[in-house]
Parts: structure tokens; sequence; C-alpha cells
């Protein structure tokens, strides 16, 4: 086994015992860059140097024989929409395509502050408005499963990436089911963690009260470890929760004995393929096997939710890209005669297509004679989703649901149909619009495509999805093998 | 089915849409309004605040900031070390 294909945790382990060094596993990435990122398109930018000389400091600091932090040394690979000081940000935009921030996004210190090692800034859908990465501006990332598919969206090259071993973990966002759709997807493990346990500061805002970053890996132990760094309080994200969080790897007890797992109905509907339902029965009935009871509820809502999350999200984008008018920072037309002259054309050169029809849907929603009709009743609803979780969350300890309603879809399937492409979320954005936490688990293949397992829990309850995760990892064996290119 | 003006949304968010792309800009806009408009009817009209949770603004306290050819490196185009834009007033 090359030293890219292990988990975070085995190569910690390899580190303490020095079977290598940082820097060999740093340059073992890179190489598996080199060889598949052609075919891959994960990422953005590569940040090779840098990371080479972070590994190496990791190897001074073991050297000295200090003690290092579980991800010290560990190549990740970052979505670009996460602010990193000195290193091009784009959110796959015209718009951001030369802005280098100038500080770095709270869960970049984080990582920074235990010695992580950035690998590159990875591809997604622009300003994270996508399900399948093809709105990117600047290329189109493949899923290592099956190159001709999509890696799913709008996080797919974070997604890509790990699925490739082009990166041991990454981080992604999360506004609708950006971390969970492509980990399905690409056959790895995504954390979508509850609203407020993760700072958003530094994180390009796409719709505020809905946006959390998560990790992304190939064992539940290296997500978990990612968690635990990247979640906390922060003063500079009012959203942000008062609340002390524990080591969520150390906690891990994989019993799910006497368990509640409720099965919504609305989630297994006509609109699910067959394959992927059967895959996800499938896991429900191991965590039978281990314990566990099932329990069938509804959530009636769950009908209108895709129609309450596109009318909040895009409100909310809507507010939060009128920052993008060619002043500041980032792109700005040429030719223009007035200052009203250059917003309209650097906005309208600036942005794709997808992010001018989501900025439409948002203006068009909160405008005046319409607000009460659209936004409000989204708004309205959104209580009443989260009252029907709560609810159901009286009958049972975690949710079960398929994460996608299908397997990853060809490349250009749904490119001009936004409609299909936002049925892709069905079985997302209802946890985004709750504010609670979700994992998707890889739960088997479906014509040699990976299908996925979401569980939800109550708000702050990730130790819990870790536990019936780690049941359902050891079932299958352990480690997501990374894919054969 | 309601109809939704690109013209007049495009220009209340500050953008154009090219000649070509209005049709279809009109067609996927109107799908769209259409599936967002299934929602049910609801009984209340006032959305509730959240007593327990709520957002704690910080303290309004002047910190060390940025420094101004920091944030200015960004900027397309600078000069006396502010950003220049169009004029936006007569002489």
């Amino acid at each position: 086994m090359n030293l890219f294909e292990y988990s975070a945790g085995e190569l910690h382990k390899k580190l303490l015992a020095k079977e290598c060094s940082a820097v060999e596993i740093t340059e073992s990435v890179l190489e598996r860059i080199d060889a598949c990122e052609e075919k891959v398109g994960a990422y953005l930018t590569v940040t090779g140097e840098q990371a080479k000389a972070a590994a190496a400091k990791v190897d001074a600091k073991i050297a000295a024989g200090e003690e290092i932090h579980p991800l010290a040394g560990i190549p990740m690979g970052i979505k670009d929409n996460i602010c990193t000081k000195g290193v091009t940000t784009t959110c796959a935009s015209k718009m951001l395509y030369n802005f280098v921030p100038p500080y770095n996004a709270t869960v970049m210190d984080k990582l920074e502050g235990v010695d992580a090692v950035m690998i590159g800034k990875l591809n997604m859908d622009e300003f994270a408005m996508g399900s399948s990465c093809e709105n990117s501006h600047f290329k189109l990332t493949h899923n290592p499963r099956a190159l001709d598919r999509v890696p799913g969206g709008s996080s797919g090259g974070s997604a890509a990436a790990v699925a490739a071993g082009e990166a041991v973990v990454t981080l992604g966002s999360d506004t609708g089911g950006s971390i969970r759709q492509p980990a399905a997807c690409c056959g790895i493990i995504g954390l979508k963690p509850t609203y407020g346990s993760v700072s958003r500061y530094g994180l390009v805002a796409f719709a505020s009260s809905l946006d959390q970053i998560g990790p992304m890996g190939r064992t539940v132990e290296d997500v978990a470890n990612l968690y635990s760094i990247i979640c906390g309080r922060d003063p500079m994200d009012a959203t942000s929760a008062r609340r002390e969080y524990p080591d969520f790897a150390a906690q891990i007890s994989g019993d799910v004995q006497g368990m509640r797992i409720g099965l919504p109905k609305e989630y297994f509907g006509p609109g699910v393929e067959e394959g992927v339902r059967a895959a996800v029965m499938d896991s429900i009935h191991t965590l039978e096997r281990k314990g566990a009871k099932v329990v069938e509820l509804s959530l009636p809502s769950t009908d209108y939710a895709l129609s309450a999350y596109y009318i909040i999200s895009s409100a909310e984008a809507s507010s939060n890209l009128a920052r993008f008018d060619g002043v500041k920072y980032g792109y700005r037309a040429e030719g223009y005669t007035s200052l009203t002259d250059m917003y309209e054309r650097t906005r309208s050169e600036g942005f794709g297509d997808e992010v001018k029809r989501r900025i439409m849907l948002g203006t068009f929603v909160l405008s005046s004679g319409y607000y009460d009709a659209y936004y409000n009743r989204a708004k309205l609803l959104q209580k009443t989703i989260a009252e029907e979780f709560t609810a159901a969350f009286e009958q049972c300890d975690i949710i079960a649901t398929p994460t996608t309603p299908t397997t990853a879809f060809r490349l250009g399937e749904n490119v001009g149909d936004p409609l299909k492409m936002y049925a892709s979320d069905i079985c997302t954005v209802t946890v985004n619009i709750a504010g609670l936490p979700a994992i998707s688990l890889p739960c088997g293949m479906v014509d040699g495509l990976p299908a996925g397992l979401q569980l939800i829990g109550p708000r702050f309850s990730e130790g819990r999805l870790f536990n019936v995760s780690r049941v359902l990892e050891q079932e299958r064996g352990g480690l997501c093998a990374v894919a054969a290119l | 089915m309601l109809e939704i003006d690109i013209k007049h949304v495009a220009k209340l968010a500050r953008l154009r849409i090219e000649d070509e792309k209005v049709e279809m800009f009109q067609r996927q806009m109107g799908d769209i309004i259409a599936m967002v408009e299934r929602l049910p009817e609801m009984e209340s009209r006032v959305l509730p605040v959240d007593r327990a949770n709520r957002m704690e603004l910080r303290k309004d306290e002047i910190k060390p900031s940025l420094r101004r050819d920091v944030i200015l490196a960004n900027a397309p185009e600078t000069a006396a070390g502010c950003v220049v834009v169009p004029k936006t007033t007569e002489s």
C-alpha cells in the first residue's frame, strides 16, 4: 500500500513509530496528484512547496521528541470558498479569480494550530451553488469511481480528492447537501455539522443561516478527528454556539444496542432508485442485527422542503452576493461609463448562469408584493419542518435515509435543467433547514456506482452519529478504499 | 402560472441578461418559480422569536485591523491609498 492510501489515523501511528516521515506522506500525496489529477480535476490550486515546508516542521517536532496532534503532518485539501491567507480563494468563480485573502478562516487557523498540512484548494460549483461541480468557472471534476460521472456538488472537488487519494481528508461546506451528496456520489464519508458548531468566519457566504463547514474522509475516525478540531465557539461568528465539545474520536464506542433508528416514509418514496433503497435497507438490517430497533415514522412537510430551501437560500444569496461589485476586490469589468454601469457589467461578466438564477430568484421572492407569499411562508415552513424533526426524535434516536435518490449522474446529463439538478438535494435540504447534524456513509454499490446512507441526529448529536457510523464501517471492512485510477 | 419579468428582476439585482439568453432565463425562472410556489397554506403569519437562543452581538470595540496596503492589494484600481471608482457626482 502507498502512503496516500492510508487513513489519517494509520498515518499518525506510522509517524509515531517513525515508519515514515511527514514529508514522505506529503510527497506521496503530491505524486498521486501528479499521476491522476489530469483524469480527476479535483484541484484549483496545489500548494506543494508550502505543504512540504509545513510537513518538514512536523518532522522537526517529531525529531525533537515533541508530542504531535493526530492530524499533524496529514495532507488535506480545502474547498475553495474557505479563505486561506496568501493562497487564492476563488469560489470557482470568475468574480474572485484573483482574490488572495489577507486573512485565514477560523478553521484554517485551527488546522495550522495542530500542524495539519494544506495541500491545495479544491474545485466546487461556483459560490457553492450546484450539485455536480459543473458550475465551476474553471474546470470539470470527474468522479474517481466512474470518470464519466459527476462527483456531486457543490463540494465535488473535496469528495473527489478524498476518493482519488489526492488528499487524506478535506474540508467542504454544506448549505443544502453540498458535503453529503458528493460524499455519497464518490463513496466516502462526509459530515454536515450542527448549525453553529463550526465557525463560518472566513467561509465565503452563500446562505448564512444554512451554511456549515464540515469534514470529509475515508474513515469515521478521521472525520471525527477533523470535526473535533474545527468545532467550537468563535467570537468572530455571532451564530456560533456557546458550548464545550468532547474529543469525538476518543468517544466512539461502536455500540448501537437498544438504539432506535427512525425511518421516515417520505424519504423512501418512488423518486428513490430501487438499488439505492435496497443498499440503504441493507445497512438498516445490519444495525438491527447489532441490536438497534427500527421505528417507522413520518415527516409530513418533507414534500415542501425543496421549495422552502430554494426560497430561503436564494433570498440570502441575493443579499450576500450583493457585495461583489468590482470595487474593492475580485473581477472588475472594463469599458464602463458610470458606477452603475461598472456594477452591472462586472456582475454580468463575473457570475455564471446558475449564480444569476439564484440571485434573481432571491431578488424576486424578497421584492415588494411577493415577500409574504414566498419568503415569509418559507420561513414559517422552516419552523414546521424543525418541529417535525423534534417530535420525531421523541420516537427515535437517529433517523436514517438515502443521502441521494440516485447514484451519480453522467457529466452533462442535467446541465441546462435546473429543476432536475435541484431534485438531487431532496433528501438533504431538510437537515440544513432544521439546523441538524447529518453524516453520509457509503452503503454499497449500485451498478458499479456508490450509494450513500444518511444518518440524521438531534442538534449537537455528532458523537451519536459517529458511533452508528463506526458499526457500519466495521461491517463494511473499515477504510473506504482509494479509487483505482 | 406567475410570469416573472426577467429584465426587471435583473435590473433590481444589478445584472444584465444578454438578449439571446433572455428566453432561456425566462423559461428556467418560470419553472423554478412554479416549483417554489408549492407551499402549503400556513395558519400563522408571524415568525416567533427564539428567545432561548438570541444572537449576541459583540461589543463595538476598536481593535487592531489589517494594514491598509494589505487590504488594497486586492483592489482592482487604487490611487493615493484609496480605491478608485467612476465619478458619482456632477462637477
